[in-house]
C-alpha cells in the first residue's frame, strides 16, 4: 500500500502548493491560511486512511487522530476568522456546501469516538467495522464534496486533485469494507489469508467468531 | 459461546442506511447558497427600471434573510468608494411601491480591498429611490462571493432590514431592491 500513501502524499503536496499559490490566500488573513492548509492535509490523509487498515492499523489509528486535530483546527480557525459567517454556515439556513461540512464533521467525531471506544462497545468485529467504515466513507464523500463546492483557494486545478483524492478514499473504504466483511464471512472455516491484515488490531480485544478465531 | 452470525448486526445496517437517507434528504432540501439568498449579479450593466407606482398598488416588504446581518456594523462611513468594476444598486420603495428618496442604505461585501468586516459604506437614495455603490469585484467569502445591503437607522420612519445575496466574482452589476415597511 506504499503506492497509495505516495499518491495521497503527492495529492496533499499539490493541494498545499495550489492553495498557497492562489490569490485567495494571498489576500487572506493568517487564520484563513491556517484553516485552508489544515484542510488540505486532512483531505490527503483521509484518502490514505482506509488503505492503512490493511497491515498498517497502528498508523491508521495515529493518522485518524491527526485528521481529527486538523479538522478541529480548520473549523476553529474559521470561527475565529469570522464568527458570524462560521455560525451562519453551521446553522440550518447555511448553504449546501456548509451543511455537507457540518455533517462530515459530526460523522468524523462519531467515527473517531467509535475508534476510541472500540473495546468498550463490545460490538462484534463485523458490526464495528461496518459502522466505522461506512460512516468514514460518509466523511470522505461529504468532506471532499464540500471542498469541491467551495469557491476559493482550490478552484481550477485544485478541483481534479480533490476529486482524485476523494475517489482514492471512497474506493479504499469500499474495497476495505468488502475485504474485512468477507473475511468475517469466512470465520467458520477459520482465519483466511484474505483477512487483509485487519485482525492484528483486534488480537485479544474483540473475542468474536467474526474475527475468524475460535 | 460461539455465535453463528458473521455479518454486521441488522440493526447497525438499518441505522446506517437511515442515517445516510436523512443526510441525503437534508442536503437535497438545503438552498445552494443559503436559505433566502438569491443570485443578484449580472455580467453586463443594464438600466435599472423603476416602475411607476400605481395607485392602490401593494409591494411586499423585504424580509431580513438568514445571514443578512453577518458582519454588520452600524458605523459605515458615508459615500466611500469601494473600488471599481462592480456596481451595486437597487430601488428602495415603500409598501405602496412608491420610490423613497433620501433613505440611508448600507452596502458591505468582501473584495480584494478588504473583508466584509472592513469594506462598507452608507449611501442615500436619489430622487428616484435608487441607491448606487461602486466597488471592486466581489471575492468569495466562506465559499461564495456575496453582497449585503441593509437599511438600519435609529430614527428612521422605516423598519430595519438586512439582506445577504450572492453573485459571481466576474459580475459587474448586482441589483438588490428593498421594500421598506413603516417602523412600528
Amino acid at each position: 500500500m506504499r503506492w497509495v500513501a505516495g499518491v495521497a502524499a503527492l495529492g496533499g503536496v499539490l493541494l498545499l502548493g495550489l492553495a498557497l499559490a492562489a490569490p485567495h490566500l494571498a489576500e487572506g488573513s493568517p487564520l484563513l491560511v491556517v484553516s485552508t492548509l489544515a484542510a488540505c492535509v486532512a483531505v490527503a490523509a483521509l484518502a490514505a486512511q482506509p488503505w492503512l487498515t490493511r497491515r498498517r492499523v497502528p498508523a491508521h489509528v495515529r493518522v485518524g487522530g491527526v485528521i481529527a486535530v486538523l479538522v478541529a483546527v480548520h473549523v476553529l480557525a474559521l470561527v475565529l476568522e469570522s464568527p458570524d459567517d462560521a455560525l451562519y454556515s453551521m446553522s440550518i439556513d447555511g448553504p449546501t456546501r456548509a451543511r455537507m461540512a457540518l455533517f462530515a464533521t459530526i460523522l468524523l467525531a462519531v467515527v473517531t469516538l467509535l475508534g476510541v471506544l472500540r473495546r468498550r462497545l463490545r460490538w462484534s468485529a463485523a458490526t464495528w467495522r461496518f459502522v466505522h467504515g461506512s460512516l468514514a466513507g460518509g466523511v470522505v464523500l461529504l468532506g471532499v464534496g464540500h471542498a469541491v463546492l467551495i469557491e476559493g483557494a482550490l478552484d481550477g486545478w485544485g478541483t481534479p486533485v480533490l476529486l482524485a483524492l476523494g475517489a482514492l478514499g471512497v474506493v479504499g473504504v469500499v474495497v476495505r469494507l468488502v475485504a474485512v466483511l468477507r473475511a468475517g464471512d469466512g470465520a467458520r472455516q477459520g482465519p483466511t489469508p484474505r483477512d487483509g491484515g485487519a485482525t492484528p488490531h483486534d488480537r485479544g480485544r474483540v473475542p468474536s467468531a467474526d474475527d475468524g478465531r475460535p | 459461546m460461539p455465535t453463528t452470525r458473521t455479518g454486521p448486526h441488522p440493526a447497525a445496517v438499518v441505522a446506517v442506511v437511515l442515517l445516510a437517507a436523512m443526510i441525503a434528504a437534508a442536503l437535497w432540501n438545503s438552498d445552494e447558497s443559503g436559505t433566502g439568498a438569491r443570485q443578484v449579479g449580472a455580467a453586463a450593466p443594464a438600466p435599472v427600471a423603476v416602475p411607476a407606482a400605481v395607485p392602490g398598488a401593494s409591494c411586499a416588504p423585504t424580509v431580513t434573510n438568514p445571514g443578512g446581518r453577518n458582519n454588520y456594523r452600524e458605523d459605515a462611513p458615508p459615500d466611500v468608494p469601494l473600488g471599481r468594476g462592480l456596481v451595486i444598486t437597487g430601488t428602495v420603495r415603500d409598501t405602496a411601491c412608491r420610490p423613497l428618496p433620501g433613505v440611508r442604505v448600507q452596502v458591505w461585501l468582501q473584495t480584494s480591498l478588504g473583508s466584509e468586516r472592513e469594506n462598507r459604506t452608507t449611501v442615500l437614495t436619489g430622487p428616484d429611490g435608487v441607491y448606487r455603490v461602486t466597488s471592486d469585484p466581489a471575492v468569495a467569502q466562506f465559499g461564495e462571493p456575496n453582497v449585503h445591503v441593509a437599511h438600519d437607522v435609529d430614527d428612521s420612519p422605516w423598519a430595519s432590514v438586512w439582506q445577504r445575496h450572492v453573485l459571481r466574482s466576474d459580475d459587474t452589476l448586482a441589483v438588490v431592491d428593498l421594500t421598506l415597511a413603516a417602523a412600528s
